[in-house]
């Protein structure tokens, strides 16, 4: 009989019940949907670099003899090295084919997605990178022609694969892989074309060992040490699984805090709207234990269908919303999605067992009373006068205020909850918004004020200085050196790209304003993000090789300047001299659009093309607003609703009394109003902060090589206020219908 | 009779009770004096709170006219009802009413809001003995200043007539008396028509007129020559 009761009491307090249930079910919906997202993700990857045996140690050098090879298998900790040759091809006129002449194939083996396994003996053979080889309408069997350093040869495609290094395509110039322009190829060592020039470029170590027994092995005859953990394919991966997981678990905790709140303030009055009818129950004969049960069952039941909701839909619904974009950027053999982890359970029995906590907590002081007291009506709650009625603003203030500052101050948890939803909404909307606004600006900062030239050539190794200078002619080009390089301040490391200037205006240097600055042309110029993550300053000085070759050099900072996705040193050509290098450029800058065919040039790169990649690499991020949009604005409609009528009920008595005695509806609306009004402009601008520390936060998870430039636009404010104090608005007028057909004599009848 | 200020005119008011109407008052006729001291008396269930409540502008009658200071009030809009409580009726309820949130005075100053010229607050708690508590909640006060209050607050608005359902009905007789007193005291001093529903008929003596009410209908309306004062009633 008394569940009879749970299910109309529930039916009475519908709103309240049915917030609940919503926030423990958004709550664990969205932990166990990008939880089963992000952790497939991760499984994924997991899975493939143990099949792959993804080499854990990566030592590049430019001759990597037998000897040595020995000498770092024999170190402790090492299980198992593997030498390869890797070299840039050109095929199909400017397409790039980055080869791997393998002299073993037991570390970061390729995934065979169609054709014949790899074979090691097969001179002829070559393994093609599926999604180039797709994009690219290349079938296995077919015949690849392709020249390295001027040098034809062809290879027979044998297989397409996936290969455990490249599930991020970082060859091409811009951040979107451009699968019909870049793609990779697995040979044996046999099938390299002039055998008596093949020597090994690089080292993969598996095993646990210390860079500096390695370096001691190799006689310090390598360039460049690096962890699996940097690797440029496997950490911008891990950074994006470590984005989404943030998010996963930031969000359920915000609705998780909502439904105990709710859940609170909802059965402390419940149960103290009900203390005459639990007086009764006791003096029927009822146990305590079974109406506490009663009570702490409304808890119980709701978060738990909650939760089991959450946990079937969750990883059904979230991880497929993400898998287009994912899947376009990333290139994993398999995509899983994690959706059934005995994590989830746990999260959602902790969830459970919260709010059935909170329930208990909620009724366990009336519960303990004697019937013979429950019975009684409840001793009205203690007013006291505050500090600010004494002043003599408070007279000053009228009716209106006063009760809205004292009903406010006499529900101390519901105006706190009512602040913290509509911070909780602007902060989501703010940062919705804000990343929206800063992906934009990035864009318009790197594609519109940084990069201002219309096509880059890169150039062969081989080119020659007079072609350099007749395509320069020919397309009124400016050619730049860049690098990519290894920096050194103390003790810390960062990988950056260094850029060498001769007179460029193509590309502009700009401080975090997005304005223009000119660099001092003595010593060099770092990127901000390369000052943080090193922390160096100006004045002070800093060490840097380029990949390739191990001497180091020591410079002095002379100016920091800020770029949004380029990390590194500028420098121009007088500098870069000095250190005894040779100018010799490695791209050519043009404003105009190149599309001929030149001799030496490798491949162009279009900034129209560029942006197009960009505004798909960011398709994800707005799949990431739309959710927050939406959730702020649940969250906000929820939170308000429901304290609106938990006021609503509390005042209602009182309303009806001032309807009585003749106070216009419109009067009623306004007094409900000015209380949200108030919450919502204090929630509001403690949200704006907020939204935007949560902006950092989220970009700050983005990789070390983006500098996101976060600001509060004009045009956000605008709308997060519009929106914010729309839904206040919206939400105090679904009452002003319930002012309106307020029952005076039914309100005013009795008192209970 | 002094000027007649309310009439009844055949007021019916039925409810729709699922399968069949209930007749809360079926065809009610009669007419009470500016200044009079009225007393409706009757059993629970007689139709006395609907007849209170078609009189206060919070109710609607099925048919009839209801005629207050020579306006039907009948078929008025929920804005013009609003008014006409704003302007003539002075509730005092049986549970008080007062906004728990509000101070006395503050409750007294509320009329602020409703209508252009309220008596001044003070003024009126000074009327009925509560200066002192000026700045006490509801919840500090006891049930009958609370009651004194509420009929303060009825008051400040200088309305046509005080309505005032069991104001006592909460309350031990001796506070009963001195808020019936404050009451009678109202009407004699200040000329307000003072109309109090009530099933206790031992108030029936202090009444200038006594309307009986059973089963929805009228069964007598009585003038009293001689109204006692309050305090002379055998309680």
């Amino acid at each position: 009989m008394l569940t009879r009761k749970m299910f109309r009491d529930m039916g009475c307090h519908k709103s309240q019940f049915i917030s609940i249930f919503l926030m423990a079910f958004l709550a664990i919906f969205i932990y166990t949907g990008v939880g089963g997202e992000w952790r497939g993700l991760q499984k994924s990857v997991d899975e493939y670099y143990e099949t792959s045996n993804l080499a854990d140690i990566f030592v590049y050098g430019n001759n990597i003899t037998k000897e040595q090879e020995m000498a770092v298998l024999n170190l402790e900790g090492v299980t198992d090295v593997a030498r390869r040759m890797e070299l840039s091809a050109t095929i199909l006129n400017e397409k790039t084919l980055y080869l791997y002449f393998v002299e073993d194939d037991n570390i970061s083996k390729p995934y065979i997605a169609a054709g014949s396994t790899f074979d090691l003996n097969d001179t002829e053979g070559l393994w093609l990178d599926k999604r180039f080889a797709d994009s690219n309408g290349i079938k296995v069997g077919d015949t690849i022609n392709a020249t390295v350093s001027g040098l034809k040869f062809s290879k027979t495609v044998r297989g397409l694969i996936y290969f455990p290094e490249q599930v991020y395509e970082s060859g091409s110039d811009s951040m979107q892989p451009d699968f019909s322009k870049f793609g990779y190829a697995y040979l044996s060592y046999k099938a390299f074309p002039v055998p008596d020039y093949l020597t090994y470029s690089t080292l993969l170590i598996k095993g646990d060992v210390q860079e500096g027994a390695v370096a001691e092995a190799l006689d310090n005859q390598y360039s460049v040490y690096l962890e699996k953990k940097d690797h440029a394919s496997v950490s911008m991966f891990q950074n994006e699984v470590s984005q989404h997981k943030m998010m996963g678990d930031i969000f359920p905790v915000v609705f998780l805090l909502i439904a105990l709140l709710t859940m609170m303030t909802t059965m402390t009055r419940l149960v103290s709207n009900q203390r005459i009818q639990i007086g009764t129950l006791k003096a029927l004969g009822f146990k305590k234990g079974a109406i506490t049960w009663h009570y702490v069952a409304y808890g119980f039941a709701l978060s738990l269908f909650g939760a089991v909701l959450g946990l079937i839909l969750g990883p059904l619904i979230i991880p497929r919303l993400f898998l287009p974009s994912m899947s376009s950027f990333y290139t994993i053999p398999k995509w899983q999605i994690a959706s059934n982890e005995p994590v989830y359970y746990a999260v959602s029995i902790a969830l459970v067992l919260l709010c059935t906590a909170v329930s208990f907590l909620a009724c366990r002081r009336h519960l303990s009373e004697t019937p013979a007291d429950t019975l009684r009506p409840k001793a009205p709650k203690a007013i006291r006068h505050g500090l600010f009625e004494r002043t003599r603003l408070w007279v000053k203030i009228g009716f209106n205020a006063q009760w809205n500052i004292r009903d406010a101050t006499r529900n101390k948890i519901r105006s706190f909850m009512a602040i913290v939803g509509v911070f909780g909404c602007t902060t989501l909307i703010v940062c919705a918004l804000s990343m929206n606004d800063a992906m934009n600006d990035l864009k318009k900062w790197q594609y519109e004020t940084v990069n201002i030239y219309e096509s880059k050539l890169q150039l062969d190794s081989t080119i020659t200085d007079e072609q350099i200078q007749n395509i320069m002619t020919d397309v009124s080009g400016e050619a730049i050196i860049e690098e990519s390089i290894e920096i050194r301040y103390k003790s810390n490391k960062k990988t950056g790209t260094l850029r060498v200037t001769d007179g460029t205006t193509l590309i502009v240097p700009t401080d975090y304003r997005m304005n223009p600055i000119i660099l001092p042309t003595k010593g060099v110029s770092i990127t901000g993000k390369v000052s943080e993550a090193l922390g160096v300053k100006k004045g002070e000085v800093l060490e840097w090789h380029i990949y390739g070759d191990s001497d180091w050099h020591e410079s002095v900072v002379s100016a920091i300047y800020r770029e949004p996705v380029n990390q590194g040193i500028t420098m121009n050509r007088e500098q870069f001299e000095k250190y005894g290098f040779k100018w010799k450029p490695t791209a050519i800058l043009s404003a105009r659009t190149v599309s001929g065919k030149y001799d030496g040039v490798e491949s162009i790169t279009l900034t129209s093309e560029s942006i197009k990649g960009w505004d798909e690499l960011t398709e994800a991020v707005f799949i990431m607003v739309y959710l927050l949009i939406v959730a702020a604005a649940i969250l906000s409609v929820v939170v308000l609703y429901n304290l609106g009528l938990l006021s609503f009920t509390e005042m209602e008595r009182s309303l009806a009394t001032l309807k009585v005695m003749g106070l216009k509806s419109g009067n009623l609306r306004n007094l409900l109003l000015t209380q949200n009004l108030w919450f919502s402009v204090i929630g509001f601008a403690f949200g704006i902060p907020g939204g935007l520390k949560l902006t950092e936060i989220i970009c700050s998870y983005s990789g070390e090589s983006f500098d996101f430039p976060i600001s509060s636009h004009p045009r956000t404010l605008l709308i997060s206020f519009v929106f914010t104090f729309g839904l206040s608005i919206i939400v105090n007028l679904m009452f002003s219908s319930k002012i309106r057909r307020l029952n005076m004599v039914e309100a005013l009848k009795a008192m209970e | 009779m002094k000027r007649e200020i309310i009439r009844f005119q055949n007021v019916t008011r039925e409810y729709d009770a699922g399968n069949h109407v209930l007749k809360a008052l079926d065809n009610v006729s009669f007419a009470i004096g500016e200044g009079e001291f009225v007393v409706i008396l009757g059993p629970s269930g007689a139709g006395k709170s609907t007849l209170l409540n078609l009189l206060g502008g919070m109710d609607y009658a099925t048919s009839g006219e209801i005629i207050v200071n020579d306006k039907n009030i009948v078929g008025l809009s929920d804005d013009k009802l609003t008014e006409y409580r704003a302007e003539h009726v002075g509730f005092v309820f049986q549970f008080y009413n007062l906004i728990p949130t509000l101070t006395a005075l503050e409750n007294i100053a509320l009329t602020k809001k409703i209508v252009k010229n309220p008596i001044d607050a003070k003024e009126v708690l000074e009327l009925v003995d509560l200066s002192d508590h000026a700045n006490q909640f509801p919840a500090q006060l006891s049930g009958g200043e609370q009651q004194r209050v509420s009929i303060a607050r009825a008051v400040a608005k200088n309305p046509t007539m005080l309505l005032c359902d069991e104001p006592t009905g909460a309350l031990d007789s001796e506070t009963g008396v001195i808020v019936l007193e404050m009451l009678q005291k109202l009407c004699r001093v200040r000329g307000k028509t003072v109309i109090i529903v009530t099933h206790n008929s031992v108030l029936s003596e202090a009444a200038d007129r006594v309307i009986r009410i059973k089963n929805g209908k009228i069964r007598e309306v009585s003038k009293n020559p001689a109204p006692k004062a309050i305090r002379e009633v055998s309680w």
